[in-house]
């Protein structure tokens, strides 16, 4: 053991004395943590911040209220002027505002067009321009623009469907089923009959009692949301983050510390040290120690400073933390050493490493949750040590689970980690390293 | 100190030590004279242990040296012909590391780790990086990172390859000073000069065979001529050289033709052609057999073919 000890000492002594080293396992996962936190930090509290270039060529209140609505969301930010040729500020028209589009110093922009909202209109005409470079924003922006309008002016799918009624019936046979069905609906729905009959004007502000009711269609679907798990969590998005990009550089830490066995080798080390009174057996043993508690020191150390940045609480749920951070370790470090062991040269165990790494973090879900992804790829994602890495940390930082809850994940990536490194000592015995 | 039986390693193209019986004496300094690929690095690496024969046995004192076996490797140091250091760490933290693998007490270590690095004018530069050391420097640390067990037994390979003659002559001077005090030294190299010079017993190894075994003296005498003969190259050698061939073996040079004579040589009968043929004396240069002119005898080839 004595002789282990002293080969990991030297390990570790190695590894501060290249301080490029220290950085790439420390500090590089922290800033990338960071940058990565920062980009999704705010992706729980919902889209905000997208640009889109607007002209209201409408003078009806509806479209004013939509403008207005607009305005005040967090979700978009309106752009009405460009500048023009001699520098001045210009509000836009419908053509200048294609064209701003087409030069693509904006991804759409919606146009109210003057006949938007007239007096028999039996619904709200607008004119979307966009250009399709970036179909996920695209998404997002019409997504949100739909949501916008029907949630803050509902009055008007009322207004569309009593004027439908006067159309198709008559102006008073029309006004008679309307005043029938906005009875029916006040009695079972409680709500004020001139709600439904559209008395209020659309844009005006409503008695209090009448607001609460303004979106019927929020009444007939009322679907209540509870968040059961991690209501308590302050940053959800980096919770994830920090165990993704934590597990991915762990990986890369643990397959180029497991290659250095072959610069080793080169150097002649490898040789001076087996003249010495050593076995390769304990050459593998430090190996495989050194490994896991330099992987168990950078997990807890990255998980730290996601707690310092992101207030992700780590601490009251510490120790099955570790555990899972231990069993984690282990398991990278079995891959590391199994990539070496089938390895001829340094640079083929790297290239492997960094492509099986890329691919596990990918389809592990380091980076994205897996329930993003096809479902055949959800189910090859159980086959890697990111994904069950991932499991364990998010049960015990997002469910507080316990050790029985967390047994059937650890018992996973140890058992991996027994079953990778079996194979790995029986390579090394007839392998290139030794 | 040494007892090679009849040890054979065969790799799988290339059978790299064949049937090779050697001993090696106490205090002896003993080299392992052979081209490159001849099989040297390879004997090396089975004294050590760190490859099993095929066949045979080695010997140290009177313990088997086996893959397993660890005793045997506190008699020995090993210095490798690479340069076997960490080169982003400090001298001194080099020999820590190695010395800790023997189990070395502390102070004593410490004591040791300075003592060497002044014997070799490294210890104003003990805390420096490897990689700041020139290539005589490297060479010098890989030297005594091989001694901190003070071993009796210390294998050399090829350890002054790729540096200046200077540091050259430093390494060949703490050498014999090393076995002046009595340590048992094996030495590899391909340069005969080197085993000329260094040691007092010489094996030649080609093709993984020993194809002598003696002191220079020894090896001297199993030639049957006492001169060899090196003749200029110029127009007229040139175009009478085969005339010369039935004196001997001739050998083309870059600027001279080196004859090893053969059969009843006399050097009366070979300056009687010269003569009779009007190639002149002064292109001629008679001088003693060497171990080269030994392997090339045996083998037909130069040491550093």
């Amino acid at each position: 053991m004595k002789q282990i000890l002293r080969l990991i000492k030297k390990d570790y002594i190695l590894f501060w004395g290249d301080k490029l080293v220290v950085s790439l396992t420390f500090i590089i996962p922290i800033i990338l943590i960071a940058i990565w936190g920062a980009i999704f930090g705010n992706i729980d509290s919902g889209v905000a911040g997208l640009y889109l270039a607007f002209v209201n060529n409408s003078s009806s209140p509806v479209t004013s209220k939509i403008e207005r609505v607009l305005d005040t969301t967090k979700a978009f930010i309106l752009i009405k002027k460009y500048t023009d040729e001699k520098g001045n500020r210009v509000l836009f028209d419908t053509n200048t505002v294609k064209d701003f589009v087409r030069k693509g110093k904006s991804s759409a922009a919606l146009v109210i067009p003057a006949d938007a909202y007239t007096d028999t209109s039996l619904g709200i005409k607008l004119r979307f321009y966009y250009d399709p470079k970036n179909g996920m924003e695209m998404q997002m922006i019409q997504g949100m623009l739909q949501r916008t309008i029907m949630s803050q002016i509902p009055g008007i799918f009322m207004q569309s469907l009593q004027r439908q009624a006067m159309r198709t019936l008559g102006v008073d046979s029309g006004k008679a089923f309307n005043s029938e069905i906005a009875l029916t609906v006040s009695k079972y729905y409680k709500i004020d009959p001139k709600l439904v009959l559209g008395s209020y004007p659309i844009d005006s502000n409503l008695p209090p009692e009448a607001e609460k009711n303004r979106n019927i269609f929020g009444n007939i679907l009322q679907l209540e949301q509870i968040q059961l798990v991690g209501a308590d969590i302050s940053n959800p998005w980096a919770t994830r983050s920090v165990g993704g990009w934590a597990i991915m550089f762990l990986m890369f830490t643990l397959t180029a510390s497991s290659s250095s066995l072959f610069e080793e080798k080169k150097s002649g080390v490898v040789l001076r040290i087996l003249v010495s009174p050593i076995s390769r057996v304990h050459i593998l043993w430090s190996k495989y120690l050194y490994n896991i508690s330099l992987g168990f020191i950078q997990l807890t150390v990255l998980f730290v400073a996601g707690s310092l940045m992101y207030r992700i609480d780590i601490f009251s749920n510490f120790v099955n933390l570790l555990l899972v951070i231990l069993a984690a370790a282990s398991a990278c470090t079995a891959f590391g050493m199994l990539l070496s062991a089938f390895s001829k040269t340094a640079a083929q165990a790297n290239g492997w490493g960094t492509f099986l790494i890329l691919a596990m973090s990918s389809i592990g879900g380091a980076w994205f949750p897996t329930s993003f992804m096809p479902g055949y790829i959800q189910t090859i994602s159980k086959f890697t040590i990111v994904y069950w890495s991932m499991d364990g940390f998010l049960q015990v930082l997002w469910r507080q689970a316990g050790i029985e809850s967390i047994l059937p994940t650890l018992g996973i990536l140890f058992g991996v980690a027994i079953v990778i490194s079996s194979i790995s000592v029986l390579q090394f015995k007839k392998g290139e390293v030794f | 100190m040494i007892q090679i039986k009849g040890v054979t390693k065969k790799f799988p193209e290339v059978t790299a030590l064949d049937n090779i019986t050697l001993k090696v004496q106490e205090r002896q300094f003993f080299g392992l004279l052979g081209p490159n690929g001849a099989g040297k690095t390879t004997l090396i690496n089975l004294i050590v242990g760190y490859l099993n024969p095929d066949q045979g046995e080695i010997l140290i004192g009177s313990e088997k040296v086996t893959r397993d076996s660890l005793e045997t490797r506190k008699l020995i140091g090993l210095v490798p012909q690479s340069l076997a250091l960490y080169d982003d760490i400090s001298a001194e933290t080099n020999l820590e590391i190695f010395g800790s693998f023997f189990g070395i007490e502390k102070k004593l270590l410490r004591e040791r780790i300075d003592a060497l690095l002044n014997s070799v004018q490294l210890y104003d530069r003990r805390k420096h990086r490897v990689k700041s050391f020139s290539g005589g420097m490297k060479r010098r640390l890989n030297l005594i990172a091989s001694l901190l067990h003070d071993p009796p037994l210390l294998l050399c390979d090829e350890p002054t390859v790729g540096i200046d003659p200077q540091s050259r002559n430093a390494i060949f001077d703490y050498l014999l000073m090393l076995n002046a005090q009595g340590k048992t030294i094996v030495y590899t190299t391909h340069y005969m000069e080197e085993a000329e010079r260094l040691c007092n017993r010489i094996a030649i190894i080609d093709t993984g065979k020993i194809i002598a075994d003696g002191s220079v003296e020894e090896l001297l005498g199993e030639l049957s001529f006492e001169e060899c003969i090196s003749i200029s190259k110029n127009q007229t050698t040139t175009s009478k050289i085969d005339l010369l061939k039935k004196f001997g073996k001739v050998l083309e040079e870059q600027d001279h033709y080196e004859l090893t004579p053969a059969g009843e040589f006399r050097l009366s009968s070979f300056f009687g052609l010269l003569e009779q043929n009007g190639i002149s004396d002064k292109f001629i240069y008679i001088h003693k057999p060497s171990l080269e002119t030994l392997f090339l005898h045996k083998t037909g080839r130069r040491l550093r073919d």
